[in-house]
């Protein structure tokens, strides 16, 4: 009976052509986000690997230096962006892609797109995720909302039922139905998708990539799943069309606009994030006067030179078996470090709390919970910009202790002059970077994930439970 | 005889008004069962509660001696549906809506078989491959009719069938309920129909706010009777 019925709804839609128009231009929205997606991510990919193998190499190829010139000459980490991040931009176009790496300065990531951008990038972009987020919810709630109302009005559901077929068996037909037309309209591009990442698209191709494409489709089907059976439901619950689709539209408005806007907003006024300029006061602030601001900088550096006599039993700086200066730098660049991290720990913990709001915003609405996995699994989201920015950071500590090192183990105290040849900078590793796992961005995103489960068992159980009570007679 | 549907002090009530006051009736199996009544009267509300689309506030309604209520996915074995305008679905032809409809009730039958009965209901079999959409009323009826047809229903409940009808199509209609109730099908059909009641009925019941007011067997009456009984008991 469901196959039957699912039958009809499908090859009657299809034969609908208002359905049909409305499906082709979706369609052709999504084909052109994919191709779009690809060529942006191949351009940004292209220059962001050109950039990173430019500065390495200039890096290793430096002139003779004296190592803490070296330091404050740095270099560059650029992001690279994940394969899937085609389909969905997510923070990414608003996020910065390079820091610039030097002694004695955690430097936050700049050049994000949108800097670069004109004022349009405000109204979002035309990507994948945009269409599978905002548009198939519209495109599916066009095709549902007369599930059952227009049945009721022409009298069909009547003999659909005296054919002996149950309200939850017409339910079930239509979700079927309608779901095989959803993935009909859909389908072409995420298989385009594919093609691209595992065919002609010259990316790295991985498990984890194939995963992560998983996941997103996976999480996406979960999405349109539900939109489908809530319509279902909603048109079952109504007496005319007209209400059922004014009902979904605003079940859409709120689910995409109002709950979206909403959840940010407050999570912004709930948990400040301190401007950029007083970060930055503060961890100077902290490095010169100590954590406590009772320790400044010439007392500490008087109690490490103290102590390092002490321990060389020497009394000049000059009869040290080491270089103060060397040894001075990476107490201090430890110190920097330290103070940086604290504060860039408390900042990344007001992102995250804001950010927990929406997750949690998940539980009422499924457009937030698939927009965060949609993200995650397209490494675009907020975790994936700190890991690299925490990886970035990492290699700019190491990279300046190396330094420092080298100052202190190579050169005398007070030594200005001497060159360290570049073979020296040849031989340090240069910045690479690794997209985390799939299973890490999973583990980000655990609430969305609980969150589009219970939606898809609350519209399977109450929602199919409520057509018990749709009105026949 | 073998009573096929029966009402026994079957009663609705919607809030504080009384859509069918105690219905007791039987109809036997060929018996053609015509219900008169003005809009409102509670004619559609017996339909409903033998379809078992709303419950009875209280008494019952039974089908082949199955009470509807208790048994509402069983009973429609045994019944056929044709309600006052047929739409069906205008994106399909005929033959693929009645191939819908029969496959629902169990029967999967052949691109011949499924023509044949839209032929017998009286549907040219060169309409049968186009959408309903571009059917008229009287094309789309066909179609219902020949649903219940091909379910071979031993209950058929019609609920102001021939409203928009040409006569032809009427005519036909009526020769068609007379075919099936020859081949032992109860027949229960709500209708203003006067006329075509006394033509096809074996038996006329007239109901009014809810009650069934008076049945008569329709071989033993005129036209004209019939049609004086009806206006004196609708008040008119």
């Amino acid at each position: 009976m469901i196959k039957s019925i699912a039958k009809k709804e499908f090859f009657s839609t299809l034969r609908d052509s208002r359905f049909v128009a409305l499906s082709v231009i979706v369609l052709l929205l999504l084909l052109a986000a994919t191709v779009v997606g690809l060529h942006s991510y191949n351009t940004l990919q292209q220059e962001r690997g050109v950039a990173q193998q430019t500065v390495n190499d200039q890096f290793a190829n430096a002139q003779d230096r004296h190592p803490h010139r070296m330091a404050h000459y740095g270099s560059y980490a650029f992001r690279p962006k994940s394969s899937i991040s085609f389909l969905d931009f997510g923070l990414d176009s608003y996020t910065g892609a390079s820091v610039y790496m030097e002694a004695h300065r955690q430097n936050s990531a700049n050049f994000s797109q949108a800097q670069q951008s004109g004022s349009l990038i405000r109204f979002g972009e035309m990507t994948v995720a945009f269409v599978l987020q905002m548009l198939i919810p519209l495109l599916i709630i066009f095709l549902c909302f007369g599930a059952f109302t227009q049945e009721k009005e022409t009298g069909t559901l009547k003999l659909l039922l005296s054919q002996g077929v149950s309200l939850r068996q017409v339910a079930w037909a239509k979700v079927a139905g309608y779901s095989k037309v959803v993935a009909l309209v859909t389908a072409p591009a995420l298989v385009l998708a594919s093609m691209l990442l595992f065919g002609k698209g010259g990316f790295e191709l991985g498990g984890d990539v194939l995963l992560r494409l998983l996941g997103f489709m996976v999480f996406y089907l979960a999405y349109f799943f539900i939109f489908i059976v809530l319509s279902v439901v909603v048109s079952a619950l109504h007496q005319r069309s007209s209400t059922a689709l004014v009902t979904l539209l605003g079940i859409w408005i709120l689910c995409c606009v109002i709950i979206p806007k909403a959840s940010a907003n407050l999570g912004a006024s709930l948990y400040t994030t301190p401007t950029k300029a007083q970060m930055d006061a503060d961890v100077h602030k902290e490095v010169a006067k100590g954590i406590d601001g009772h320790n400044s900088q010439d007392a500490r550096a008087e109690a490490l030179k103290q102590e390092l006599l002490q321990k060389y039993k020497v009394k000049t700086m000059e009869e040290l078996p080491v270089n103060f200066d060397g040894i001075w730098m990476a107490v201090g660049e430890e110190q920097s470090s330290k103070v940086y991290q604290e504060h860039f720990g408390e900042l990344t913990d007001i992102f995250e709390k804001q950010n927990r709001i929406s997750e949690y915003a998940g539980l009422l609405n499924p457009y937030l919970a698939v927009r965060h996995l949609s993200m995650g699994m397209a490494g675009a989201d907020f975790s994936h910009y700190i890991h690299f920015q925490q990886t970035a950071e990492n290699y700019r500590y190491n990279i300046a202790q190396e330094l420092n090192h080298l100052q202190a183990t190579k050169l005398k105290y007070g030594d200005k002059e001497t060159r360290l040849s570049s073979e020296t900078w040849a031989a340090m590793k240069p910045f690479t970077y690794e997209t985390p796992t799939a299973g890490w961005a999973l583990g980000k995103h655990l609430v969305s994930v609980v969150a589009l489960l219970l939606w898809v068992a609350l519209v399977c159980t109450l929602g199919i439970k409520l057509i018990d009570n749709t009105k026949v007679a | 005889m073998n009573t096929v549907l029966e009402a026994k002090q079957l009663r609705k009530e919607y809030l504080s008004k009384v859509a069918l006051q105690g219905l007791d009736l039987q109809i036997n199996a060929g018996e053609i069962f015509c219900l008169l009544g003005q809009n409102g009267a509670g004619k559609s509300t017996t339909i409903n509660l033998f379809l078992g689309f709303i419950q009875p506030t209280s008494g019952a309604a039974f089908i082949n001696g199955l009470e509807v209520a208790a048994n509402v996915t069983k009973v429609k074995e045994f019944l056929a549906y044709i309600p006052e305008n047929v739409m069906l679905y205008p994106n399909l032809t005929g033959l693929e809506n009645l191939a819908l409809f029969s496959s629902l009730a169990g029967f999967d039958y052949k691109k011949d078989e499924l023509i044949y009965y839209l032929v017998q209901a009286g549907l040219p079999a060169e309409a049968a491959g186009r959408r309903i959409g571009g059917y008229s009323k009287g094309m789309r009826q066909k179609v219902g009719i020949a649903i219940a047809v091909a379910k071979h229903a031993s209950v058929l409940l019609l609920d102001e069938p021939t409203s928009g009808l040409d006569p032809k199509a009427s005519n036909e209609f009526s020769e068609l309920l007379l075919k099936l109730s020859d081949q032992g099908t109860a027949i229960f059909m709500a209708t203003h129909d006067i006329f075509r009641s006394k033509e096809v009925g074996s038996r006329i019941g007239i109901m009014r706010e809810g009650e069934l007011v008076d049945v008569l067997p329709a071989a033993t009456l005129n036209a004209n009777e019939l049609e004086s009984l009806y206006l004196n008991y609708m008040h008119v």
